[in-house]
């Protein structure tokens, strides 16, 4: 065998990786190379947003293109292209909005920039990875530059407070992973995803315990991440603590380049069965009343709230909730053609939810005064009339993420609840509807503040050409992305299918 | 074509409003937009073919080909009417709002137009997808017309018209998804589909008596969501808080059309989709209907408020409606039918009487009034006018529908038709204690005040409610006239309403060449699936 270790097409593969990796280094060494003084902002932003313009055509430019590299520890395929580009959205998006943020005051903006691609590298990996061990050290890349992140928010305990809170409970849940990881390496004998799923099924059968535990340790692993019930504690507070731009960050790119890990951990083995992991009924089950409660506890959380933040934040464990139900129906569907259509319906609702969850991040990072000052939902009052353009923007995201047609927020949910009937998995559909109804109210109040209210107080409205150009493109987008969703969905499941 | 510029027709004129630099401009550009819609609406008059029961002025694009979910807009019989009473109300509404309405005067119209574009919508789309985007999209400006131009209680009322209507409509949700899904596996196509046509050959699994069968379970999913747009009683408690809180005009609209998406939704799916539920189980929307009936009667004679009185009053009348639907026969139905756009009008129009009177004393009590016939004498005389069409006193139109509905209650049960009648006494009785209360005896507070004398009705309030009054005598006294155009299509769902069919009309060949284009269009595109 002469097959050289890295071939040119491994190179490619992660070419945008490189990309990120090289523009993230200019800053910081105009800095290093200038007497450690900082960039002007506007520059180190746009070399950020060059690197992931770069990676993004990089990546788009491969579509279409099927690749296992490095070993085969990293898989190029359809979904790695639609979640690269989902990070790459949202990180890019995310940048704009930490370039207008009240306290980029040109201190430390070349290291948080630096950080954020450091992360959205970590999360290329965890998307393009075929290996539990490569997933984890995504995992770990894409976690430690967000700690970080985090905690960067000066003068404002809060930060501090939701940054250890987040490292503590993010190692104490990473330990737990590799542990996992480790169990089914003793059980299965290797860690890569295909491996593991072909032998499910074998194992299963013979109740290996240790197989159970260490598979049971993965799924916490994740569940820790994208926030699921009832590994979802520390979301609110990291959520309300974090710089506005960080948060949007935390909430999109992570929840995007987690839930394609964990699809790849519940694909099919072999396209005659389905996922077996699900056709066990105790995995089913729990798994299930996991989603359940999460869209319960997220939905029902929120109405108690006024910080606006902290809304989003359990809105956002509700919408972990639903994903989960996409990611069940992909691995309980029993013809491989069923169980695609269900990973399609995943990483569009996955788009959808990022594109939304922008716009209202950005709508804080407009409104926000100082850093750290909570805005509550009776901070919007009054704004319809002070800035109809911002308030119609934030109307239309928040009737999106209700689910109120002809928004793109509907047709992911009813494409979601429909692959879930098509399955007969009704009893998730159903509490996915039901919840969606207590999501309403919630989802309403911004709107009614901003339009139904009178004014309290005058708002003050930051200039922030960049993230009100973020808020209104998402708008804009789950208007239109909602009326043609066709078109993206068939981009999504053409992609998906070069799995196969 | 022309369906498609009847329902978009508005939206446009909401662009083109949100574009008028002045304020002053809006209010008669939002009136010749209005009746500019209706006049094209009228051009249906020409266009539409009453001697078929067949689908007509089709149109069909594929929207989302991998779920099966088109732009199909069609219009027969059952909704011919709904659409025109749409598309009249809307400059009366336009008119009668014209000095109401003091703040924000463009976002206001801007909203009225976009619902009207979602209502319209939602009676002609033929595919459930797009009915259900059309019958969602309407709740979004009627929450904003009640959130912001509503009374002090507006926020309360508006949250729980929208939460409660969505709670409804998410349920029927699940059930149309799991219809397409079934049309799937049934239908020869062997393709998802959410048009209504190929729906309505769906024999869903029925089995009488058990509750956990398909077809017991939509019909219940289908009929929760249209009994709370009804709304039926016991989901009808977000009604008198919508309707009182909400501007005049807001209450018009939806008194006059949005309730009437309700009973459209029984009467063009619920009933032709599960025929065998329906027969078994319309002995409860008889009860609930007559309940509804008597209820919202003696709910209304209490009442201090005379808006909240004919809010619940409203109640009352729709539960007719419910009876004549689920009395199952042609009379019932028809009735229903003619009940509807009477509700609209007499509804509509107290309403609009309502508002004009609280415009001038801005209290809506009925012990303050009291005397106000001799004070405003045309304004007695039009509001006794709507109040005998509310009541429905021979030769108005609240006659000619209560009358045929009985006649289909008592067909379909003697019992519930005779306490139906019972109802007919009572609305009698708060309707007209209500008239003697505030129009007769000693002058109140309000209209012996002094210092704001009261004034007549000025020549805009008058041209408002002429048409109204108008179409009460003329539906009352020329009722064939009106029911030629619902007739067939009555009849057509009435005796095969069990293997409920319904064609496309193929017009002839001296007819608009477009629409023949549009139906070669369509029949390649829904034979596409057979061929492969």
């Amino acid at each position: 065998m002469t097959t050289p270790l890295v071939s040119l097409k491994d190179m490619l593969v992660v070419a945008p990786m490189f990309a990120l990796l090289f523009m993230s280094l200019i800053p910081v060494m105009i800095k290093v190379f200038n007497g450690n003084k900082e960039p002007k902002p506007f520059v180190t932003v746009v070399y950020a947003l060059l690197g992931v313009i770069v990676a993004g055509g990089l990546t788009a430019s491969l579509a279409g293109m099927k690749h296992v590299a490095f070993s085969e520890s990293i898989v190029f395929d359809g979904m790695a292209v639609w979640g690269s580009l989902l990070v790459l959205i949202s990180g890019g998006f995310s940048l704009m909005l930490a370039y207008d943020h009240v306290e980029t005051d040109g201190r430390q903006f070349s290291e948080q920039c630096f950080l954020m691609l450091g992360s959205m590298i970590g999360m290329l990996i965890v998307v393009m990875s075929n290996d539990l061990i490569v997933t984890f050290l995504g995992i770990e890349m894409m976690s430690l530059c967000l700690y970080i992140l985090v905690a960067m928010s000066r003068e404002h305990t809060l930060s501090k407070e939701a940054a250890f809170k987040y490292f503590v409970l993010g190692s104490f849940a990473s330990a737990v992973f590799l542990y996992g990881i480790a169990l089914l390496y003793g059980t299965v004998g290797s860690t890569q995803n295909p491996v593991v799923t072909a032998k499910v099924a074998e194992l299963l059968a013979n109740h290996n315990q240790l197989f159970y535990l260490g598979l049971a340790m993965v799924i916490i692993g994740f569940a820790f991440k994208v926030s699921i019930f009832p590994f979802h504690a520390w979301t609110p507070d990291v959520y309300q603590g974090a710089s506005t731009p960080i948060t949007a960050f935390m909430a999109t790119a992570v929840k995007a380049a987690t839930f394609i890990a964990i699809l790849r951990l519940f694909q099919h083995a072999d396209p005659a069965t389905r996922s077996s992991f699900l056709a066990e009924p105790k995995f089913l089950s729990v798994l299930s009343w996991l989603a359940v409660l999460s869209m319960l506890l997220g939905n029902v959380a929120a109405v108690m709230q006024n910080n606006f933040k902290r809304i989003l934040a359990y809105s956002s464990i509700s919408h972990s909730g639903y994903l989960l139900v996409g990611v069940i129906t992909a691995g309980f569907a029993e013809r491989i053609e069923s169980s695609l259509a269900a990973t399609t319906v995943v990483l569009f609702y996955l788009f959808s939810y990022t594109l939304m969850t922008l716009g209202a991040f950005s709508l804080i990072g407009i409104l926000e005064k100082q850093v750290g000052h909570s805005l509550t939902v009776d901070d919007l009052k009054g704004l319809a009339s002070r800035s109809p353009v911002l308030a119609g923007a934030l109307a239309i995201i928040m009737f999106s993420l209700a689910g109120v047609p002809p928004t793109i927020g509907f047709f992911a949910k009813f494409s979601l609840f429909g692959a879930a009937i098509e399955q007969n998995l009704y009893w998730l559909a159903f509490w996915g509807v039901m919840t969606s109804v207590v999501a309403v109210f919630y989802y309403l109040r911004p709107v009614v503040a901003m339009y139904m209210a009178e004014a309290s107080e005058t708002l003050v409205l930051r200039p922030a050409v960049l993230t009100r150009m973020t808020l209104v493109l998402t708008a804009i987008a789950t208007i239109i992305f909602g009326l043609a969703s066709s078109p993206v969905l068939e981009f999504v499941s053409e992609s998906v299918l070069t799995r196969l | 074509m022309l369906l498609s510029l009847i329902v978009f027709m508005p939206l446009v004129s909401a662009i083109l409003i949100s574009l008028l630099p002045k304020e002053n401009w809006i209010r008669p550009t939002a009136l010749f937009l209005g009746l500019a819609q209706f006049v094209v609406s009228l051009v249906l008059f020409a266009q539409y073919d009453p001697s078929t029961p067949a689908l007509q002025l089709v149109e069909f694009v594929p929207w989302v080909p991998a779920l099966g979910v088109s732009y199909f807009l069609g219009i027969d019989g059952i909704s011919f009417w709904l659409v025109l009473l749409t598309t009249f109300l809307l400059p009366v509404v336009i008119l009668g709002s014209w000095t109401a309405i003091d703040k924000k005067p463009k976002g206001f119209h801007i909203a009225l137009f976009v619902l009207q574009t979602a209502m319209l919508g939602s009676f002609v789309a033929m595919d459930l997808v797009l009915f259900y985007v059309f019958f969602e999209l309407s709740l979004v400006p009627m929450y904003f017309i009640v959130g912001i131009w509503g009374g002090t209680r507006r926020i309360y009322a508006t949250t729980k018209f929208f939460i409660y209507t969505m709670l409804g409509s998410l349920l029927m949700l699940l059930a149309i998804i799991y219809l397409m899904f079934t049309a799937q596996e049934v239908l020869p196509a062997k393709q998802m589909t959410a048009n209504i046509l190929e729906l309505y050959k769906l024999d869903i699994p029925f089995i009488a008596g058990q509750f956990l069968n398909p077809q017991t379970l939509l019909f219940f999913a289908f009929s929760v969501a249209f009994a709370i747009k009804v709304p039926m009683f016991p989901f009808h408690t977000w009604l008198p808080d919508a309707h009182v809180e909400a501007p005049t005009p807001g209450s018009v609209v939806l008194a006059g059309v949005m309730l009437k998406m309700g009973s459209y939704g029984f009467l063009r799916f619920v009933i032709p989709l599960f025929p065998e539920a329906s027969e078994h189980y319309a002995w409860v929307f008889l009860f609930l209907g007559v309940v509804g009936i008597i209820y919202g009667a003696l709910v209304a004679m209490v009442q201090p408020d005379v808006k909240k009185l004919v809010a619940y009053s409203s109640v009352s009348h729709m539960g007719y409606v419910m009876m004549g639907l689920f009395a199952l026969n042609t009379y019932g139905v028809t009735g229903s039918i003619y009940q509807m756009l009477n509700h609209g009008i007499s509804t509509g129009a107290l309403f609009l009487l309502v508002g004009m009177i609280y415009e001038r004393t801005h209290s809506r009590e009925i012990e303050k009034y009291g005397g106000l016939a001799k004070v405003l004498p045309i304004f007695t005389i039009l509001f006794f006018i709507v109040t005998l069409s509310s009541i429905a006193v021979p030769m108005t139109n609240g006659f000619v529908g209560e009358f045929l509905i009985l006649l289909g209650a008592f067909e379909a049960s003697m019992f519930f038709g005779s306490l139906a009648v019972i109802g007919v006494v009572l609305g009698a009785v708060y309707m007209l204690w209500m008239f003697k209360r505030m129009f007769f005896g000693e002058e109140g507070e309000l209209v012996s005040d002094k210092k704001h004398p009261l004034h007549d009705l000025s020549l805009r309030e008058m041209v408002v409610m002429a048409p109204l009054i108008v179409l009460i005598f003329w539906m009352g006294l020329l009722p064939n006239q009106f029911l030629q155009y619902s007739k067939v299509s009555v009849e057509h769902l009435v005796s095969t309403k069990d293997a409920y069919q319904l064609s496309i009309h193929t017009p002839q060949p001296e007819s608009d060449a477009q629409l023949a284009f549009g139906m070669k269009f369509f029949k390649s595109v829904a034979q596409a699936p057979e061929a492969k």
